[in-house]
């Protein structure tokens, strides 16, 4: 098993210009440190369709209220996220989808830098095994460790949650058992739990063996069990 | 004026909610899913309702949906439709201090 750059084809050097957006970098920062409730904010913000901020802080009393009692770094913290998430929706509906995309994997970068350094994190990488044709689509982001590797899927949705997706998780795993290399899996989907399990029960692509990391979970891809 | 209680604050919900669902159903490849999903979170906001019925709920909490509900009047996409079905719920439950 090895890994390798995805090819820098036309769709991947504008993807590279998306993911360098300045304000993909600020949201993920603020996202990586968020509570569950201040990601459900950035998902509802980002693929809203009012951009009025008052709106918003209406919508989440328990972040920006005044019957609860909300420290003031909460509220700090929750503006800073609603900001970034309105500026994220002000870009128009094609191009928000691509930063959005693009802010999970930051996310879960991020995230997974704080286990294993940010070193061993890498993205759009390709994972090669010996007389398997490579997939051409690259896995978002890996974690290249001797012995330990691991490939994250990431997803704005649940809806995202595919067969296709399913699949090539499924078998980079079993790819890597047959060399007797150990390859985690994961798919992280900034969606709620619930949303994705509905999505699964669909699905008959094998995925028993994929780690689900949801809104819920996703500050376990900073400890704990490795994906 | 007395304050709304929670199963009627999610009564409105759960209307908002269906029409979201019959807007997603227009994309047809995605007619059962959408659907699943639909009953799922509908189950979980009946759940709530039934667990918390009669509580009262802030003036401000109550407003949070009335503005959820508001947000999700705007949308006429299907496809965002069917992305708001999943996110209306966990606003909603949020807003009632319940975990999504």
């Amino acid at each position: 098993m090895r890994f390798q750059d995805a090819a820098r084809d036309a769709r991947a050097v504008v993807y590279a210009g998306i993911q360098a957006d300045p304000l993909v970098a600020r949201a993920a920062d603020l996202l990586a440190d968020a509570t569950p409730e201040q990601r459900v904010l950035a998902r509802a913000a980002m693929n809203g369709e009012t951009t009025d901020a008052d709106a918003w802080r209406a919508m989440f009393p328990s972040l920006f209220g005044r019957a609860a009692a909300v420290d003031a770094s909460t509220r700090e913290r929750s503006e800073a996220v609603l900001e970034a998430s309105l500026a994220v929706a002000d870009r128009g509906e094609q191009v928000r989808s691509q930063v959005r995309g693009a802010l999970v994997e930051a996310v879960t970068a991020r995230l997974l830098s704080r286990r294993v350094g940010s070193n061993a994190v890498r993205r759009e990488r390709r994972i090669l095994f010996d007389g398997v044709p490579a997939e051409i689509h690259p896995y978002d982001v890996t974690v290249e460790r001797a012995g330990a590797a691991e490939a994250y899927d990431c997803k704005w949705g649940a809806r995202g949650i595919n067969a296709d997706v399913l699949y090539q998780l499924d078998d980079a795993r079993s790819h890597a058992a047959d060399e007797e290399e150990r390859l985690a899996v994961a798919l992280v989907v900034f969606d709620a739990a619930r949303s994705c399990e509905v999505r699964l029960d669909r699905q008959t692509a094998p995925h028993d063996a994929t780690r689900l990391f949801t809104l819920e979970t996703l500050d376990e891809l900073a400890g704990g069990k490795p994906g | 004026m007395p304050s709304e209680t929670i199963s009627a604050a999610i009564d409105r919900a759960l209307d908002a909610h269906a029409g979201l669902a019959e807007l997603g159903e227009t994309i047809e490849d995605e007619w059962s899913y959408v659907n699943d999903l639909g009953d799922a979170w509908r189950a979980r906001l009946e759940a709530v309702a039934a667990s918390r019925a009669g509580e009262p709920i802030a003036d401000e909490v109550s407003q949070a949906i009335d503005r959820a509900i508001e947000e999700i009047g705007r949308i006429a996409d299907a496809n965002r439709a069917i992305d708001w079905l999943s996110t209306f719920p966990q606003v909603v439950l949020i807003a009632l201090g319940e975990r999504p």
